[in-house]
């Protein structure tokens, strides 16, 4: 199984988890890294280093990230290693709720590009949608 | 160059930077003077990636910077200039680059001596450089983001040392 790391600003990544699990039920091989105002760069780092080692299990780990050019993505991106290590940016909670199902089979590289779509899939104007049905 | 914003942020280009001082400013160029980041690819282009397209990104060590900018004259450019340490911009500050007001967002050190506020954690020498840059008639103050107050680094380095 592959692992996945949620680095955010602030508890956003344990409230994700948090959420995820309550729709879901508990969630294996996952874990979060908050990053605070007042963490140092190397105390983060070590943090996802920490992070990454205990959720590898041979396959690799997936970073969560929530914005990219933040601090947690910054710092995450140091860790990119092909098959090891690859960064998603963007992370909701549609997404959190799809781990097992999309990496059914994959390597983390295709697992990394299915969850991105998906990420983005699940971004929607409500009224697009609806719109022509329900708004006359 | 116009330059609106001297900031000392050991993030770099970050969130705060992004979300925050860029449209705050309406900022159309920034400048990141960071010997480390200056001479490591990876970093860079991670800047460039994150950085939105119309604004020009400028990533320069320290020398490079003070004798090469132009800047004095205007070109309507409106421009961040960001340095990783206090150290660098007292650098800057001696070969040449003057500013007026310094902006401090997020320094951390480990060998901490003032903790003025939780983001921002000062070594000895920190200090040192800061009260250089005083001395030479700049003014510095604690500001992560501009909705925030801005406070004055010297009278909250006093009342932590009184």
């Amino acid at each position: 199984m592959i692992g996945v790391l949620i680095a955010t600003h602030g508890n956003l990544g344990s409230e994700l988890i948090k959420a995820a699990e309550m729709i879901h039920g508990s969630m294996k091989l996952v874990a979060h890294v908050a990053v605070d105002q007042d963490k140092g760069v190397e105390d983060i780092k070590k943090e996802i280093s920490a992070g990454i080692k205990k959720l590898d299990q041979g396959k690799g780990v997936l970073i969560l990230t929530d914005l990219f050019g933040g601090t947690p993505s910054n710092l995450s991106l140091s860790f990119l290693k092909a098959g090891k290590v690859e960064v998603v940016t963007g992370v909701n909670l549609p997404m959190l709720l799809k781990l097992n199902e999309v990496q059914e089979g994959k390597s983390l590289e295709e697992f990394a590009h299915s969850l991105k779509e998906y990420g983005i899939k699940n971004i929607s104007l409500a009224s697009e949608i609806l719109g022509k049905k329900f708004s006359g | 160059m116009d330059i609106a914003l001297v900031r000392v942020d050991n993030r770099l280009v970050h969130g705060q930077i992004l979300e925050a001082w860029i449209p705050f400013i309406k900022a159309d160029c920034i400048v990141v003077v960071d010997d480390l980041t200056a001479s490591d690819m990876f970093r860079e282009t991670v800047i460039r990636m994150a950085v939105p397209r119309e604004v020009t990104v400028i990533i320069s060590d320290v020398e490079e910077f003070a004798k090469t900018t132009p800047f004095q004259a205007g070109n309507g450019h409106r421009t961040i200039v960001l340095f990783g340490a206090i150290a660098s911009a007292r650098r800057a500050f001696e070969l040449g680059f003057r500013f007026g007001k310094l902006n401090i967002g997020n320094i951390y050190n480990d060998s901490c001596v003032i903790c003025c506020t939780p983001s921002v954690l000062l070594s000895e020498s920190d200090i040192q450089d800061a009260m250089f840059l005083r001395d030479s008639g700049v003014r510095i103050e604690l500001r992560r983001v501009p909705r925030e107050k801005p406070l004055d680094f010297f009278e909250i380095v006093r009342s932590v040392t009184i």
